[in-house]
């Protein structure tokens, strides 16, 4: 027995602490009888939250025939299947925890949402009642698939992640850069023959499972049930490629889109170039605008192909220039014969500009309010437009504006061009230093996408920002310089009177 | 004079070999009977054709599908034919489906409950995604440097295998519970050996034209004929 302190040693001591490790031991053990603190919940009690909060998308016998799933591509999960996309399983039911998870957190990019504002007790319980939905399914408790051990994102390891992108053919659905443009793209069915389209991986934001390292890396491992994606688990060279490829994948965007509120156009001293991949495009900071389905008029467009447009923006003394980069997986050829409808984009503005707070409806303007449109598509470029609606479009004579574009990997990028100033009533003329209102619409052709079926935005404003003079290069480091001046005296006087 | 013995003795001994390894399927103690089956379809063959955008130096520049193959005398090729409740030692044979040329070959596999080896020949990603019910269904890659793969079936039923990669790729894999069955060839014919003597029933399964089922009286030592004629 170890000396202690009090120096006593009292006989039942050594029991008092033999029960002490054996209640630690039975906690310890019941700690693993329920993984990552998963909870038994009541199928009964959830049957009740399923029927207020789920069963109008996924139906009351849990089919995914609820009355809104026509509208909803991709459609609701289907729970009498016991298919489940997220697991952390290999080929077999999810862990009630991955089902905890998916309705904790919802499907980014699908119309699953968190539901975490239920308590976490009614999300238990509604774990216990999907499963009900498919009882052979969950008969044997799942086995969780591990991972190997984490390799930490690197150089090295994105190179190594890259080569096993290109090993194992990624970018057969995927594409080379990962923006979903891949060859096999418009072969993916479901499970239930419905077209499928596999995930842009440069927007890991929209990942159904989760856009961080490990849930990529699980998602290769154990891949996405009922959809065209495999398990990669034994299909990598070593096992530790799968964080390699997690960490490649990582490596093609941002974790969040960090959507831009106000918009700017630089102001450029010489000549903005056409060249959408000129370096000087390369120094303007990118501006991330999301669009979504225009839903507002027949036909409606509830599962757009384009979620995003980037843009960078420069004027100089005669004209501006829109910089615009969004990605479309399918390049529409231009070619009349095949009725192949273009890839469209348009930026909309008032046609008068600084008139009070009032713009004219975000819709492509209506009845009494127009909307100037400066618009490009494949095949006949840059054009410019007045418009009275979706419906109503109006092309401008004695265009001024040139739009160069170019196409490649699943994406597009542009410069659109057009003077300062306007010419007659129809036309704005942009201002430095005003907030001008300017709208996105955007149009896919081959996913379909053409007149009122498109993705827009509503309103968004730009500013021309003025040319900033060099007082600031000159101002903070003299003011720096003074400050610091300044202490040392302070310093300095204080040293002297202690 | 030695050398001839040797020559004799090896001979004996492949033979042996030989006999061992490819002993078809079953070993029959009660000696049983052979069933001969012909399976004849009235209608036209039914091919479907698809431009390939991909991989054309493995796949070919067009896909075909065919679903329905017919041969002379009417004969449908890919059926599986078996007697689903006669009993019998499992078959040891190892049961392969490459995945060649874009295609899976054979197209129609027939095997007892066990193992299957996927083989990848075309040095090409391609994915085994499986439709079934009673085994769990898999999606697994198998890229170029993966040659082969095995998956258990534990379960009799009829699976259905897909490549998403290359969507018009399509096989089925009949997991029996007997040991006694056959796939019909390209004249409609296909034979099952040593039956166990007594009525049997004949099942046939085609992927697209569906399921019949004969009884037959088997004779042990004898052959017992059996056709079928399937309708759309």
């Amino acid at each position: 027995m170890r000396p202690d302190s009090t120096g006593l040693g009292r006989p039942h001591r050594a029991a008092r602490t033999l029960f002490a490790s054996a209640c630690l031991v039975a906690v310890a053990l019941l700690a693993v009888a329920s993984p990552a603190g998963a909870q038994q919940g009541d199928a009964q009690a959830g049957k009740a939250v399923y029927e207020k909060k789920c069963a109008l998308c996924h139906g009351e016998k849990g089919d995914g025939k609820g009355p809104a799933a026509d509208l909803l591509d991709p459609r609701p999960r289907d729970f009498t299947t016991g298919i489940y996309k997220i697991r952390t399983t290999l080929n077999k039911a999810p862990t009630d925890r991955d089902l905890f998870d998916v309705i904790t957190r919802g499907m980014p990019g699908t119309f699953m949402p968190a539901w975490d504002i239920l308590p976490e007790k009614d999300r238990w319980n509604l774990v216990a009642d999907l499963k009900t939905f498919a009882p052979d399914k969950f008969k044997e408790t799942p086995k969780k698939q591990e991972l190997p051990k984490e390799v930490a994102s690197s150089p090295e390891s994105i190179k190594r992640g890259k080569e096993m992108y290109e090993a194992i053919e990624c970018n057969k659905c995927h594409g080379a850069e990962g923006r979903a443009d891949g060859p096999s793209r418009a072969e993916l069915k479901d499970e239930w023959g419905h077209p499928i389209r596999p995930a842009n991986l440069t927007k890991r934001w929209n990942f159904r499972g989760g856009g961080g390292r490990a849930e990529i890396a699980m998602r290769l491992a154990t891949g996405v049930l009922g959809t065209p994606m495999p398990s990669f688990v034994d299909s990598v060279e070593k096992p530790e490629d799968l964080w390699h490829l997690a960490n490649y994948i990582a490596s093609l965007g941002p974790e969040a889109p960090n959507y831009a509120t106000l918009l700017s156009a630089q102001a450029a001293k010489g000549d903005i170039p056409n060249d959408p991949d000129a370096e000087f495009w390369r120094r303007i900071a990118p501006q991330n605008i999301p669009l979504v389905g225009q839903v507002t008029i027949d036909p409606r467009n509830f599962n757009p192909s384009i979620d995003m447009v980037v843009l960078r923006a420069a004027w100089n003394d005669k004209e501006i220039a829109f910089h615009v980069v969004w990605d479309d997986p399918t390049q529409s050829a231009v070619d009349a014969a095949r009725k192949a409808l273009p890839d469209a984009v348009s930026l909309q503005f008032p046609r008068k500009v600084a008139e009070g707070a009032e713009r004219p409806y975000f819709l492509m303007g209506g009845d009494a309010d127009a909307v100037y449109l400066l618009r490009w598509e494949t095949g006949k470029g840059a054009t410019e437009a007045t418009a009275n609606g979706p419906t109503r479009i109006t092309p401008l004579a004695g265009s001024e504006a040139t739009g160069t574009a170019v196409y490649a990997n699943g994406q597009y990028r542009l410069v659109l061009k057009r003077p300062l100033a306007s010419k007659g009533p129809d036309r704005p003329t942009f201002q430095p230093a005003v907030f001008l209102p300017i709208a996105f619409q955007a149009w896919d052709g081959g996913a379909g996408e053409t007149g009122t079926k498109m993705s827009l935005t509503s309103w968004y404003y730009l500013r021309l920002e003025e040319p900033q003079s060099n007082r600031r290069f000159v101002v903070p480091p003299v003011v720096a310089i003074l400050t610091l001046a300044a202490m040392l005296l302070v310093v300095r006087v204080a040293n002297k009177r202690a | 004079m030695r050398r001839a013995l040797g020559a004799v003795l090896a001979a004996a001994v492949v033979a042996g070999v030989l006999l061992f390894v490819q002993r078809p399927g079953p070993v029959d103690a009660q000696g049983g009977g052979t069933v001969e089956v012909t399976v004849t379809y009235n209608g036209a063959p039914v091919v479907e054709k698809l431009k390939v955008n991909k991989d054309t130096e493995k796949c070919g520049t067009e896909a075909v599908i065919e679903k329905v193959v017919v041969g002379s005398n009417k004969g449908l090729a890919n059926a599986v034919v078996s007697v689903p409740s006669a009993k019998g030692a499992p078959r040891m044979a190892k049961v392969t489906v490459d995945q060649h040329g874009c295609k899976f070959v054979p197209h129609v596999t027939a095997m007892m409950p066990g193992e299957l080896d996927l083989k990848n020949s075309d040095d090409i990603l391609h994915n085994i995604h499986t439709y079934s019910t009673a085994n769990p269904s898999i999606n697994k890659a198998q890229p170029k440097f993966k040659k082969l793969m095995m998956e258990k079936f534990e379960k009799p039923e009829i699976i259905k295998l897909t490549c998403d990669v290359h969507s018009w790729m399509l096989g089925w894999v009949a997991v029996l519970p007997t040991p006694f069955f056959a796939v019909t060839d390209a004249g409609g014919a296909a034979k099952i050996e040593s039956v166990p003597a007594g009525k049997q029933t004949v099942e046939v399964w085609h992927e697209t034209l569906g399921k019949q089922t004969k009884e037959v009286d088997v004779k042990a030592g004898q052959v017992a004929k059996v056709s079928f004629e399937m309708k759309k």
